[in-house]
This record gives C-alpha cells, structure tokens and sequence, in this order.
C-alpha cells in the first residue's frame, strides 16, 4: 500500500470530479473528515462505481455534514440509525454499492444493538466509523470511546464509564471484514475502503479520527506517533479471528490498522434467504410481478 | 328490540390456555362453515401460555356477520376457572357442557342455573378418551362429537376437518375418529340449529384480519416485511414468513422496531414496497422514522394493530386507543395520513391502498387495525378486488431529460417529482435536515418556509383525493352512530337485526376509513339533520369525536364509549339502544 493509483482519479467510467460538490465543506481546519471525504471519493473511482450506482448513507455528526459534499445518491437520516436503514436500501437494491457512516456517538450509544445485529447478519454494505472520540457536533461530550481521566464538555472530571475498544467489540462478534485505518493516512484509508467494498459481506472500516478543536488527547500527532500498518508484520495472517482480537487491543501504545480480518467464508445475509435463492431480480423489481400469488394462498384456507 | 330476540346462535369452548381451545373452536367453526352456515369466530385469551382462561365463540346466523354476543346458547368448559368466568353469558335455557368430575357450583351460580334454566351436563371426557387409547387432548374429539350431535351437524363435516388437521399423524387420527364417534353417540342434549344453509357455503374461508393485510399486501407488490413479534401484530409476520416460499418476500425478524421501520424505509427509498407492523409500545419506537420519512418525502407504510394501553396493558385483548398516536407520532409537522380498517375486507383493501397513498404523496401512512380485526375469524367467500399499482415515479414515462429536475421542486400542489436512486437522473441527498430543492442543507429563513409549506401543502390535496365516510343505513333515522374501526360490523349488524325484526327504531352509522387527514363536509351534512348523533368508540377518550370537534367545533352529546379491552358486542349496542329509548 502507499503507491499513489492512477485510478484514484481517473478509471474507465468514472473520475474523481464525477463525485465533485459545489458545495463548501462546513468542518473545522484541520478535520480528519476531508481525509476520509477524499478516501472514499477515491476508493469509488478506483473500483469504477459510477456515482448513480452508489447510496451513501449518513448518520447525525460531523460526517453527515458532508452528506451534500459529493456525488452519489445519498440519504442523511437519524442519530444511531444509518445501519438499519441503510441496510434496508442495499437489500431492496443489491446492485448499488451501499455505504453507510456514522460516529462513535451515534454508533456506541444509540446505534450498538444495530450494529450487533448487522454482524450478526452480515448485511452486504461497508459501514465507515468516523472515531473520533467525542460527539463533536455537540461541541464536545464524551463517548463511549473516550479515554478515561480527560475533562470533556458535561464530564468536567473525565468519563465515569469505562473505554470501549470499537474494533475489538466488532471482532468479538466475528464480523466478516473488520479494518482499521487513520485519517491522516488517505492512502491507507482508500484502499481499506476498496477492500470493504469489494467485501461480500457487512466490512466494518473503523477510522481513527483526529477532532482538532473538542479532542485534545487523541490528536493527529498522538496517533502518527502510534499507527502501524499490519501489512507490515511478517506473521499476520488477517483471516485469522484470534490473531486479529489480540492485535486489536493495544490502543495506547503501538495501534494496529490495516484489514485486520477477512472471513474469507462470508456468507451475505442476502446469500442467507432459501426462499430468495434463483431469484436473479432486485426487490425494486419485483413490485409488478407476484401479485396473483395472494388468490392461491387464499385458496389454501378451510 | 330486545336482546332476547336476537336471531343468533352462540356456541363458546372456555378453558385454560394448552387445552387446545383454540383448535377446538376452529375445527367446530370450519364443519358448521362447511355445512353451509354464516359464522363469525372470536377468540379470548391471556397473555400466557399455560393457565389462565381461554375462549372461543362461534355465531351462526341467516346472514353474513362480523361480530360477537356478548352471550351464548352452548358454553362448552374444560376448566373450573373458564365456567366460573363464563357461566353468566349463558342465556336463559342455555346449556352449559362441563368435564369437570367433582364440581360443588356456588350459591350465587346456583342460583344463576336455576333462574334462568340452564341445564348443566357432565361429560366424563377424559375417561372416554382414554377408553379409546386417547390422551387429555383428544378429549376435546369426545365433546366435539358431543356437540356435532346437540346442534344436528352431520358428524362427517366434523370428521373431514379433523381428518385433514391431523392428516401427517395416522395413528393418533384413527383414536381422534373413534373419540369423535364415541362423543357423538351419548345423545346429552337437543339444540338443532335452525339456520339457513347457503348453497355452495363450503368454498367460502375462516380467515383472520391478520391474513387479509399480510394477503392484502402481497397483492400491492410489497417485497419485504420487516418487524418486532408483538401481539397483535405478530400474525402478519408468521404468516408472511411461512408463505415466503410462495411470494418470495423478504421476511426479517428485525431487532427493534426501531430497526424494522429503518429497514423499511431504506427499503421503500430505494425503490420497492416494504412495510412494517406492530401495536402500541413498538409503534412508539418508531415514531422517529415517521418524522424522517416526512422531511426526506419518502413513502412508508407501518400497520399499528391496537391493544389497550398504556405501557404492556392488556396485551391480548382489543382497544382502538391509538388514534391520537397514530395523527400525533413524530416531532414535527409534516403531513401523514391514518387509515383504519374494519373488518376483513377492508384490511384486505386499505393495506393496498396505504401503499398507493404513500407513493403518491411520498410520505407516511399508518394502517390502523385491532386485536378484535387482526385475530376475528372472518367468514368469507372472495378476496376483495385489488387496486391498481401505480408507483407515482418520473421515470414511469421514460423520462430521460435531466435538465431542470430537483427531488424538492417548490411545485404548485407540493408534490415533488420523484425518482429513483439507481436511476440515470441526477443525484439527490434525501436530506433529514432541512433542505433546499436538491436536497442540500439550508437554514435560510426563506427556504424553511417555503419547503414546509411545500409539504404541508399536501395536506389539503389528501383530503381532496380522500373518499367521504361511509354512510350506512337509510338518512332518516333515529339513531346516527358515528365511529371507526371495529364496531363498524357490530353496528351494521344491529341494524340488519332491527330491519329484519321490523323495528320501529332505525338506525344508520357513519364510517370512517380514511382518518387523517379528517373529511367533515358529508359529517357535517348529516349531523344537521340527524335526529341523534351518537359517538362510539372502543376507547375512553373519543378520540374520533375530540378529532371532529377539533376540526368543525361540533360536540357529541352522547358517546358510547367501550374501553375494558372487550370489543363491542351486539348487546352493548342494543342496551344503549333500549335504555335510551326508553328512558
């Protein structure tokens, strides 16, 4: 990884400025956001999804202000909820690529029994988590995985609750495709996006994220000065679930991102349904083409 | 009119939940339905799975019926609990079955007995089936058979049902048959029906208001159903389930309701029809999801099967409590739209036409129902006819031109073009802030007020699409019941029982389908000639009146309002009928 791909910008049917917006970005200077924004713009063009063949669905946050700062279909829906409905849309429609975002606010407090549930499921949609340590968007308060110890607005004496390790939940749960990747490595980020969405399966990308005005602790600087690529290691083997938990842990000293883990079994909920198998048409298809199956049912009854 | 005349024959099994009441009742059901009689089924039962009391009533009368008595010719009980529950809504001369081996009735049941004549038979049902290697469940074949032979039911109508039930298990059959002989010959009592037989009775269906919206919604072309078990909605969701082989629906157990109506809306947004249902405690999970789905403009469509509330309530028995939940759920203003079925035919139709609204004014629909509608066992020949799909898209035509196009267009009647994602037209963001024509955030002034006028504009253009209430019965009357929901048959059905009984009181009732927004104009034509306007409402409120009063000022005087979790039965009505004409 690190190589700068062409076709970031340019591929047979799409080009980065097919996801262009007009619209002036609305975060802080220096926001981990314009790094993921330019991410996922790349990892689109780079696997040749034109921009009327993506949803992208936002969650309340900071990422959902950028909700009309690209190209694409897109939906900016409720606090906590951008799995489910999200969901819901790739599964009426399996031949648009399905991206939902959502921070570590919406996703670790309203939104965590969505997010079980869609492993669980293995939903066909890559889940992008913004982790930036805090609700940023209401100037501040801590979240669920906010370090212990660091004054934050409504907790002027640090968190009373313990730190959750996001990425180490996910992988307990066994999700199909569990990454890790740094705002401040664009690079990196892309092509974890690009595996994610090429994943057959619910692909978590965990993206730890700098808030340079309401996180002072983790900063940009705090995490260069700990990420490492676990494509680095000679001895990682990412479909292994176990060796993936163990390397997922460490958040205070030497931070692993990269693909951490790849059930190269996955089975989509979608691939899940017996009564869905040999149908080769989408549920948006479908609306005009069983309606008589209702007099035969009836016929049924006694 | 008096109850007593009532030209109807009630048959009630009582017992405790496991007994096998419920099968008990149905199988009776379908051999008398089979036999050419007019039936309605309705269930009683608590929220348990062992214990308790459990009912199941059948009415037979010349005409088709969709309602209950309150009271009963033959009670039929396997418990003590069930006759002591039971025992007063026999009728004089009633009969009363029970298999209990050492019952001491009560004083005051005693004297009930005596009064009014009961006569009271002991069937040792559990020795008899023993007799024939049966266990305590194939009891019930002894007092089936029993029964089959009390009312003058052709003992093979009973035992082709019961031969079809229990096809998959020979062994047990055979002892089923023999109990079901062995009841039939013990010759206890004599109540022939005396019923009209209809030709060709036999192909018509014993089929809940559940069936008809899960039947119902497959003919509109919905593709996936998503939700949370919660009685009494769970029946949409175990039959769609179980026939999903057959329409090939999605069919997902979601893990909240909060989640099944996400589903459904992203579902709905990308493109096919989705809907989701549940009662009162989920329905307030989803209210969120109403309020996004009326800024983004996209259609969903949920069905709020009531029970009373509050909280879990009375989580197996019926209300219609939850009108003002369904006109007021979601924070907001935004326009929706509250239908309300009322039997099986309607839920049948109005689930299609919930779809057809939705689409068509891009927002949300509620499809209100109730336990006494969802699980009601409906006596019925054909499905309804269905409506026509129409999705109400730009890209129906073809459209190609992008030029111009805006999701959010300021348009004259407030409804915006809409279109696709997937589709070649330009892009939008389905915005759940506030947003400008395209879809992009904008907290000007200007611009929130014109795109909420925008959609509220639409509301106007609902209640001009909006059929009238439906006025049944002659306009000169003495009564004029006015309500929504399920007294809608119990109240025709008094009337059909006053004309046919010649009654000097005539009665008409004004119905409400279609909710919210509220139609007046027809009310309020009627309300100013009508002699006695009645509200009635299976609620403590009113909330149809409240709504009516709202809207025109007009105030009831007299509600009949029901709220102990029972339905209106048809002695309800004929009680507040005589006691206020005659008083």
């Amino acid at each position: 990884m690190g190589s700068l791909c062409n076709t970031y910008f340019e591929n047979e049917n799409v080009s980065l400025k097919d996801y262009y917006s007009e619209n002036i970005y609305t975060w802080c200077t220096n926001c981990g956001n314009y790094g993921i924004a330019a991410a996922t713009k790349r990892a689109l063009v780079a696997e040749n999804i034109v921009p009327k063949d993506t949803f992208m669905c936002f969650d309340i946050g900071c990422n959902g202000n950028g909700s009309d700062k690209i190209g694409g279909y897109r939906l900016h829906g409720l606090h906590g909820r951008v799995i489910p409905v999200a969901t819901g849309a790739a599964l009426a429609n399996r031949k648009m690529t399905v991206i939902a975002s959502g921070g570590d606010g919406a996703t670790l407090s309203e939104g965590i029994g969505h997010l079980v549930h869609a492993i669980r499921s293995n939903y066909n949609i890559t889940f992008l988590m913004h982790n930036n340590c805090n609700y940023g968007l209401t100037t501040g308060q801590a979240s669920a995985s906010t370090r212990p110890g660091i004054p934050m607005n409504s907790s002027p004496d640090g968190t009373t609750a313990d730190t959750m390790n996001f990425m180490n939940f996910v992988l307990s749960l066994g999700a199909s495709f569990a990454a890790r990747t740094f705002s401040g490595n664009v690079d990196q980020m892309t092509e974890v996006i690009r595996a994610g969405i090429r994943h057959i399966g619910f692909s978590v990308v965990e993206i730890l994220q700098n808030c340079p005005t309401y996180n002072k602790d983790t900063t940009h600087e705090w995490y260069q000065n700990r990420v490492y690529d676990t494509i680095e290691l000679n001895d990682f083997d990412n479909t292994n679930l176990d060796s993936a938990l163990n390397i997922s842990k460490d958040m205070s000293e030497r931070i692993a991102t990269g693909i951490l883990y790849v059930n190269p079994n996955s089975v989509p909920f979608d691939q899940r349904l017996e009564n869905r198998k040999g149908y080769t048409t989408e549920l948006v298809d479908e609306v005009k083409s069983y309606n008589n199956v209702s007099q035969e049912l009836f016929s049924r009854f006694v | 009119m008096n109850p007593s005349e009532i030209k109807r024959f009630s048959i009630k099994f009582g017992g405790e939940s496991g007994q096998g009441i419920n099968s008990l009742g149905e199988i009776l059901a379908k051999a008398l339905k089979n036999s050419g009689y007019k039936i309605f089924g309705y269930r009683e039962y608590p929220s348990l799975i062992r214990g308790g009391y459990a009912s199941y009533q059948i009415d037979i009368a010349n005409d088709s019926i969709n309602s209950s008595s309150q009271f009963c010719d033959i009670l039929v009980c396997s418990s003590r609990r069930s006759v002591y529950q039971y025992l007063r809504d026999l009728r004089p001369h009633g009969l009363l079955i029970h298999t209990l081996t050492a019952v001491s009735f009560k004083p005051e049941e005693q004297e009930f007995i005596k009064l009014n004549n009961i006569r009271v038979k002991y069937i040792d049902a559990l020795t008899l089936a023993k007799e024939q290697g049966g266990n305590a469940l194939m009891s019930n074949m002894i007092l089936l058979g029993a029964l089959s032979e009390i009312v003058g039911l052709d003992l093979a109508a009973v035992e082709h049902i019961v031969s079809e039930q229990f096809a998959d298990k020979p062994k047990l059959l055979e002892i089923d048959l023999k109990c079901l002989k062995v009841g039939h010959e013990l010759n206890i009592a004599d109540y022939p029906l005396t019923y009209i037989k209809h030709e060709g009775w036999h192909e018509s269906k014993i089929i809940t208001g559940n069936h008809a919206i899960a039947l119902g919604a497959i003919s509109a072309g919905a593709r996936a159903y998503y939700s949370y078990p919660m009685t009494p909605a769970s029946s949409i969701l175990t039959y769609l389930a179980e026939t999903s082989h057959e329409s090939g629906m999605l069919v997902k157990q979601a893990e909240d309701e909060i989640t099944a109506a996400q589903m459904t809306l992203g579902s709905m947004h990308m493109g096919t029809r989705a809907f989701t249902g549940t009662s009162g405690g989920g329905f307030d999970l989803m209210t969120e999801t109403i309020s996004l789905a009326g800024i983004i403009e996209t259609p969903i469509v949920l069905v709020l099967a009531q029970r009373p509330g509050p909280a879990t309530g009375l989580p197996t028995w019926t209300s219609a409590g939850d009108l003002n939940l369904a006109i007021h759920a979601g924070h907001g203003e935004f326009p929706r739209i509250v239908l309300s079925a009322s039997d099986f035919e309607s839920a049948y139709s109005l689930i299609q036409h919930a779809f057809d609204l939705a689409e068509k004014f891009q927002t949300a629909v509620v499809l209100l129902t109730e336990k006494q509608i969802a699980e009601g066992l409906y006596n019925v020949k054909d499905l309804p006819q269905d409506l026509e799909i129409n999705r109400y898209l730009l890209t129906d035509n073809g459209q190609t031109e992008k030029a111009g196009l805006r999701r959010y267009e300021f348009t004259e009647d407030g409804i915006s073009p809409r279109w696709l994602p997937g589709s070649d037209l330009p892009q939008y963001n389905a915005n759940g802030d506030e947003h400008d024509e395209i879809g992009d955030v904008n907290e000007e002034a200007l611009n929130a007020k014109l795109i909420a006028k925008k959609r509220m504009k639409k509301i106007e253009l609902i209640k001009q699409t909006f059929p009238e209430p439906i006025l049944y019965g002659d306009n000169d009357v003495d009564i004029t019941f006015v309500g929504w929901g399920s007294v809608k048959p119990v109240v025709n059905d008094i009337r059909n029982l006053l004309s046919q009984n010649n009654s000097d009181l005539k009665i008409n009732y004004l119905h409400y389908d279609y909710l919210f927004p509220l139609k007046t104009e027809k009310l309020l034509e009627i309300l100013k000639t009508a002699e006695r306007p009645v509200l009635i409402e299976n609620n403590y409120l009113g909330q149809l009146g409240h709504l009516i009063t709202a809207e025109t000022g007009f105030k009831f005087n007299e509600k009949l309002l029901k709220y102990d979790g029972r339905p209106f039965f048809i002695e309800d009505i004929l009680n507040f009928i005589n006691s206020s004409t005659n008083g």
